[in-house]
This record gives structure tokens, sequence and C-alpha cells, in this order.
């Protein structure tokens, strides 16, 4: 039953590290912590649903509308709210996303209601066994999108233009804005594409969890629990901090109970700042004066 | 000797930014840390906050071992320190600004506080009297019930400084105090803090960018680069120091 | 009228005002009465969870989870253990102090992001515990704690209830108040304002913020003990994360910082948020857009509107970071 455990854990936790790379990638911008990365990708699942059972649409037409939607909804949000508090008190900036979480959850009960929907697989479940471990086909294409998508996001921010800006943004906004970068689109390029990441994770998930609009909460805090343990500063730290959660409550839920995992991850955050502020794979930072 | 570094070194993830510094620093009057940007000044100053702890070396004050202290325990042993950047306590008024400053002098708890017990309002009456002396002292009385940042920029350094010397400190560190001003607020600023060590008795330890003020105000300088000590001396001999003047010019384009 | 006669006089019409209210509001009905006393035990968790973020500088998004321990502390003290409300309501407040300070420990080392989702982990595991841990809570079925009674007289009605209420927000006003202007007040603003400013000043930083966590903590422990023994029923589904976010909101709305934003925000929310429930999921689109509107173009609350202007930050937070992280 270990394997089994293990196996559930990483396919899930796959889910967890793209949502916090999303967090990740706003945070190292522009000092954000977004608290509406879940609801937004909810959001953004729902555009998908309606596409898929409303419009009837193909499954791949509904994923790409939903997913070009993330793009847009992460842009405009930047750009309607958090540019204009850029100045502002790190607190309006929390505020002003727990905002847009209340916002956003409320607009999705008023139009879809707020019992749960199943949503489509991208494959038809099929099994595949090694010998006594169960491994389903979804799991797979769940796994597999992840990994492309982190490593996709890993070379976009390594590699190109965009990336290199994204960079420089993050080490010395002063000394990237003098060499000419434009600090706006690059923050609302880093809030469309961490859209984009956690709406993929919602619409892998929302075929277990059932769509409703609270299905992400449970996602969320994970995906900043992932952060947390990658320093919220390091994109492969919150790879590694979303399979590490994914396997690790996956064995507190089998082994010892499933009705606590949610306990049990506050705890593990709390514990993590604790002994190691800036993360596990954080920088240890010199507190400066 | 008031206050000894010996053989302080610190670094930050591999780069050096103190090397071994020996310094010592003698009772009364003013002593100036100066150097090119970057020099080590104010991270020496954070060692003897502590806010940063040196890898190696010994940093003692009147004796005592100052690295077994924490960051809070200074204001109780008479070390006081304003800061760079002005007014820290920007959304507290004048007058609360100056009692923060007396925090380690009112010894009450928080629920002698709460329950207003003789003992604990007496010792707010006592501080409030005292904070009045200072803030009439400083001109900024009629100030005294409005936001610190509501001032004007050269109300609000005198306030930090005055603020670090209510309690009547034996050592007052000073970060670059001059920062942020024009010429002629330079000169008033510095006229001030030369008059402070005669009427309060305080020792002095300044870091400062601003040589005019350093050459003007203090007795005795030492001089940093790289993290290294180069030069300790009289203004005046430190100036003409070859090594001094190289450390500064090399830095020039 | 002088100036210092002034905010004197006006406390004094409020006072007398929050005495006469319940008798007028009843003719409104028995929603209008419940409304009231919602607002009057929701102002204790706004000047509670002020006195943590505006003062203190601490950001929670937990206190709906302070507030539900406060509800079973209560009920369970009452119901198991025999205790009478009136030592109940005490001791909740000491048992979630004390939870509060053991949630603050980490507190003392975080910074506003990491701090804001660690509390958040806090304010999500409550329910969960409550839920699941039915040996003592009854989970999902929940609790019934009575109406508290001195002598023959109880406190089941509205009207009785609302000055129960009203005397331990009054109660807890005036501790906030006092504190706030004492040594231990001013150095929970200090530690606000400038961590190193604050322990160079002899401010022992990491005691002060689990304190306010402590105290903070404990009035909503407060609050939530008033709120399970006037709806006489305690559940996991009473608060949840979305309650945290709009006990944000009345500070932020009402103005942080100051302990009349804080009712000010606690009621206008409260109403909005009531008011709206008949309409479904517009009661927390509504109170979402009060939060944006309110941090977009009032970042003072409502109460700087009345007063003269509070400063704000001569540097920009951003950028002050940036500069401290790459200082020498």
């Amino acid at each position: 039953m270990f394997w089994q455990t293990l196996v559930d854990g990483l396919a899930v936790g796959s889910l967890y590290a793209v949502t916090a790379i999303g967090l990740v990638l706003i945070y190292k911008t522009s000092n954000v912590v977004n608290f509406a990365q879940g609801e937004m990708a909810m959001f953004s699942t729902f555009i998908a649903y309606q596409a898929f059972t409303h419009w009837a649409w193909p499954y791949w037409a509904a994923v790409l509308a939903a997913s070009a939607f993330a793009l847009v909804l992460g842009w405009a949000v930047y750009w309607l709210f958090l540019s204009r508090l850029s100045r502002a008190p790190l607190l309006s900036q929390i505020i002003a996303t727990l905002a847009l979480f209340l916002l956003f959850r409320g607009v999705a009960g008023a139009i879809w209601g707020n019992q749960p929907f199943s949503f489509p697989t991208a494959v038809q479940p099929t099994v595949v066994r090694f010998g006594p471990t169960l491994i389903l086909s979804t799991q797979i294409i769940t796994f597999a999108a992840c990994l492309l998508l982190m490593a996709l996001a890993y070379a976009l921010f390594r590699y190109t233009r965009v990336g290199l800006a994204m960079q420089a943004i993050s080490q010395n906004m002063f000394a990237a804005r003098l060499m000419g970068v434009s600090v706006g689109r690059v923050y609302g390029f880093s809030w469309a594409l961490s859209t984009l990441l956690g709406a993929v994770a919602g619409m892998l998930i929302a075929p277990t969890l059932f769509l409703s609009p609270t299905f992400m909460e449970g996602v969320a805090i994970r995906a900043f629990a992932a952060a947390v343990v990658g320093g919220f500063a390091s994109l492969p730290g919150a790879a590694v901090g979303g399979l590490l959660f994914g396997v690790l409550e996956s064995l507190f839920g089998f082994y010892i109970s499933p009705a606590f995992k949610t306990t049990f991850v506050s705890l593990v955050i709390i514990a993590v700042l604790y002994v190691r502020p800036g993360g596990l794979f954080g920088p240890r930072t010199v507190k400066k004066v | 000797m008031f206050l000894r570094f010996e053989q302080v070194s610190l670094h930050f993830s591999g780069v050096a930014a103190l090397s071994a510094v020996d310094l010592e620093i003698p009772q009364g009057g003013i002593f100036a840390i100066i150097g090119p940007n970057g020099a080590g000044k104010t991270t020496l100053l954070n060692c003897v906050s502590r806010f940063y702890t040196p890898q190696e070396g010994r940093i003692t004050f009147l004796g005592r071992d100052l690295l077994a202290a924490r960051p809070y325990d200074l204001a109780s042993l008479g070390i006081a320190r304003s800061f760079q950047n002005v007014a820290p306590f920007g959304r507290m008024t004048v007058e609360e600004n100056m009692l923060v400053g007396l925090h380690h002098t009112i010894h009450s708890s928080a629920l002698s506080q709460v329950l207003r017990l003789p003992g604990a309002r007496a010792a707010e009456r006592q501080a409030r009297a005292q904070a009045r002396d200072v803030m009439e002292q400083l001109g900024i009385l009629e100030h005294s019930q409005r936001y610190a940042d509501e001032l004007p920029y050269g109300v609000q350094k005198r306030l930090d400084v005055g603020r670090a010397l209510v309690s009547r400190p034996k050592l007052l560190l000073l970060d670059e105090p001059a920062a942020g001003m024009n010429e002629q607020e330079t000169a008033e600023l510095g006229e001030w803090i030369l008059g402070l060590p005669a009427i309060t008795g305080v020792t002095i330890v300044m870091v400062e960018h601003d040589m005019s003020l350093v050459m003007g105000i203090s007795q005795r300088v030492a001089v940093l680069d790289f993290g290294r000590l180069i030069a300790v001396g009289a203004p005046q001999e430190v100036a003409s120091d070859p090594a001094v003047v190289e450390a500064y010019l090399g830095k020039e384009d | 009228m002088t100036n210092a006669a002034r905010p004197r006089a006006l406390a004094a019409t409020v006072a007398l005002a929050a005495l006469v209210l319940p008798w007028v509001v009843a003719r409104l009905g028995p929603a209008a009465s419940y409304m009231l006393n919602l607002s009057v035990i929701f102002a204790i968790v706004a000047i509670a969870l002020n006195l943590l973020t505006g003062f203190s500088g601490q950001i929670s998004l937990g206190h709906a989870g302070f507030l539900m321990l406060g509800e079973y502390a209560s009920a369970l003290l009452t119901l198991k253990a025999g205790f009478p409300f009136w030592a109940a309501l005490p001791a909740s407040a000491l048992l979630v102090g004390a939870i509060g300070f053991l949630v603050g420990l980490p507190a003392v080392r975080l910074s506003g992001n990491f701090l804001a989702v660690a509390t958040m982990g806090f304010g999500l595991a409550v329910p969960e515990v409550m839920l699941n841990w039915a040996g003592l809570t009854h989970g999902s079925a929940g609790l019934m704690p009575k109406s508290p009674t001195i002598g023959g007289f109880s406190f089941g009605s509205d009207v009785a209830y609302y000055y129960l209420a009203l005397f331990c927000l009054a109660l807890v006003w005036y501790i906030c108040a006092t504190l706030l202007r004492s040594r231990t007040g001013r150095a929970l603003q200090a530690v606000r304002d400038s961590e190193p400013a604050a322990l160079a000043s002899g401010i022992n930083a990491a005691y002060h913020k689990a304190l306010a966590f402590a105290i903070s903590a404990a009035f909503a422990g407060v609050a939530g003990a008033l709120y399970a023994h006037y709806v006489n029923f305690v559940s996991p589904n009473d608060f949840s994360i979305q309650d945290s976010f709009l006990f944000l909101a009345m500070i932020v709305v009402g103005g942080l910082g100051s302990l009349p934003g804080s009712l000010l925000g606690a009621v206008l929310l409260t109403v909005v948020s009531q008011l709206s429930t008949s309409l479904g999921q517009f009661s927390i689109i509504l109170t979402g857009s009060v939060m944006l509107l309110a941090v977009l173009f009032f970042p003072g609350g409502l109460i700087s509107l009345a007063r003269r202007r509070r400063p704000t930050p001569r540097v920009p937070a951003p950028l002050a970071q940036r500069s401290a992280a790459g200082g020498s």
C-alpha cells in the first residue's frame, strides 16, 4: 500500500507544485502573495465547464478557451487592481487579493450555484498495474502535464527575454527599470502566466474534487504550503515542495488520519516557518537594517 | 576601555563585510567612522546594536561582552542609537516617540498598566515629565501631539536623536545623521551634535558620509575600506594619510 | 465647544444612543435585533483584530478560528464541565488567549506575507478539528449552550443579550484604549513602525508580538463565547475563512489603527453582509467590493474622512523592502 499512497501523492502533489509555481512567479516579481490564486483558477475552470457542458464544445477546445481566459484574467486583475497598489503598504496588497478571493467566489456562486458539478477528464480513465500498485491513466496525464508545465515555466524564466526581465526585476527593480525593462508589462505577464498555471491545475483536479466555488480552497492552502517550503522565491523549491506535500499528506491521510489533512498541512506550515522563517529551500537571509 | 572591537570579522555568504577590525573608542566626545560606500561602516554599527553577530572576534562595552547581549538589552546597558531612515515611529506622536525612548526605564507590567495601578501610573507620570523636559530642550514641545510623519524633515531628525537621548545613554550611535540634508541643515545639525557630549555627558559614535561634518565636529576618526580598518586618528592626520587618500580617490571616476 | 470637549461630547452621545438603540431596533422586528447584537459581538472581534493588525502591524487571516475556539470553549465548559456562563466566559478568554500566544510564537519570526499564510492555515484547521474531533465536539451535530442567567433572570431575549454584549464590548474597548496609551501599547506600535528601532529602544519585539496575538485571540474568544450563548448553537459551520476576511474588511473599511474605526467597520459590514444574505452570493460579492474599494480609494478607512489626515508612510513599502534588502 505504501507505493500506492506514494503514487497518489505524487499525482496530486504535482498539481500543488504547478499552483505553487504560479504563486512564486508573482511573488518573485512583484512581492505580492496572491491569496486569490485558487479562486481565479476555480473561476477559469468554470469557464471550461461552461464551454464543455452548456455550449457542447469539445474537451480540448474548452480547455484552450479557459486557458486563454485565465491569461486575460490574470493580466486584467493586475492592471485593474494590483498595479494601482504597487506603492501601497503590504497590508493593502494582501487585502486586495483577499477581496478578489471573495469576489470570484461570489460571482462563481451567483452564476453557477454552489452544488458540486462533475468535470470531464482529458482521457478515459484506465488502470495501469505495477504489481499491487494501480496507476490511473489520468494520474499519468496529470503528472506529465504538470512536469511539462513546470519545465516550460522554468525554461521561460531562465532563457527567454521576458524571463530575464522577470529575473532582473526580482533582483533589482530600479536597475531593471533603468535598463529599459517595462516593469508593468512584466508584472502583467507574470500575473497572466501564474493564473494560467493555476487554471490548468484546477482543470486537472476538478474531475476528482468536483467543481464548486470552494473546490480550490484546499488546493490553494497546499500550494501555499508548498511555496513556503520552497522559500516562496524559488521555482524548483516550490516544485519540490508541492511533490513533497502531496506525498506527505497522502501518507498522513493513509497511515494516520484522513480527516485531519488540512490540520496536518497547517501544522507543517507553521512548524516550517518557525524553524526556517525563509522556508526550507529559501535563502538564509541575514536581517539587514 | 569604553568600547572595544577585537579582531571582529563578519562575512555574508562568503563575502567579507568586516575583516579583523581592531578598534578602541575612548569615553567622551565624538568619534566618527568613515569610508567609501560599502566599506562596512553601518555593518560595524549593526554589530554593536546586535543586529549582526560577527563570526569572529569580541566587542566589549565597559568591559562587558556585548556579543552575549540581545538587541533589546542594549538600551538598559546605556547604548542608544538613531537610524538612517528618520523618525522610525512615524505613526506615533512626538510624545509617544519620546516615551518609546524611555521604554526600558519604566518598570511596570502590562496588567498593572491596564488596571492603572498606582505604581504604573506614577511611573507613567514620571516618564511623561521627563519626555516633556527633553522635548522642551529640543524645541519640539509645540509638536508633541503631532504624528512624527507629519513633521518637516529636520524636526524628524532631531526627534529621532532626541528619542535616543531621552533616557540619558552613555553611548549614542548615530547612523548617517546628515543623510538627505542640504549644506545649511547639515551645518546646523553638526553644531547641535557637537554640543551634546558637553551637555549630556554622552559619547557619540557616528557613521557619516559628509566629510565636512566629520572633519568639523569629531575628535577622532576611523576609516574603513572593504571591511578593513585602514586608519585611525585625529581628523587632520587621517585626511592626509596616503592609504585613506587612495581609498577615496580610487572610488572616484 | 473646545477641541478637547468635542470628542467627549460625541462619545457621550454615542454611548447614550447605544443604550437606547435596542428598544428602537426591536420595533423593526427580530431580524433587526439579531443584526444589532451580531454587530456588537463582531465589533469585539474587529477591535481585537485591529489591536493585532492596525496597532501591532501583524496580519491574521485566521481570526474566525479564534472566534470558533471561543464558542467551543465556552459551550464545552458550560455543558460538560458544569461551569456557569459567568466563569466560562473569562475562562474561554484565557484559554483562547493561550492558544493565540502559541500561534503567535512563529509570528515573532515572520514577515507580513508568511504570517498571512500561517494564520490562514490555522483558520482552515480549526473547523476541521471541530468537525472531526467528534468525541468532544459532537461533530456536525454541534452543541447547544444555554442562554446565561443571573439569579432568576435569563438573558434569553434579544434586548437583554444586547446589554450583556454591549457591556463586554465596552470593557474590551476600555482595556484596549488603556493598554494603547501605556508602555506596552506604545511598544506594540513601535514594533509595528520599525522593529530594529524598537529593539534599539529596549523593546523585546518577540515578546510584544506574541503578547499582541494572545490579547487579540483572547478578545476574539470572548466574542465567540458571547455568540455561542446567544444563538444557542455551535457547529463547525459557524465561521469559515470567509469570515476571517470579513473581519479584516471591517478594520480596513473602518480604519486601521483606530478603535472608533473598528466599531464603524464592524457595524457597517455586519449590516451589509446580513442584509444581503437573502441575496445569496451577493453577500460576499458586496463584502469583496467594499474591501477593494476601501484599499483603492480610502486606504485610511472611513474614519480618516472624519478626522485630521492620518499620515501615510513616506517611503512606499515595497521600495523600503527592496532597499533594506540591498543596503550595506
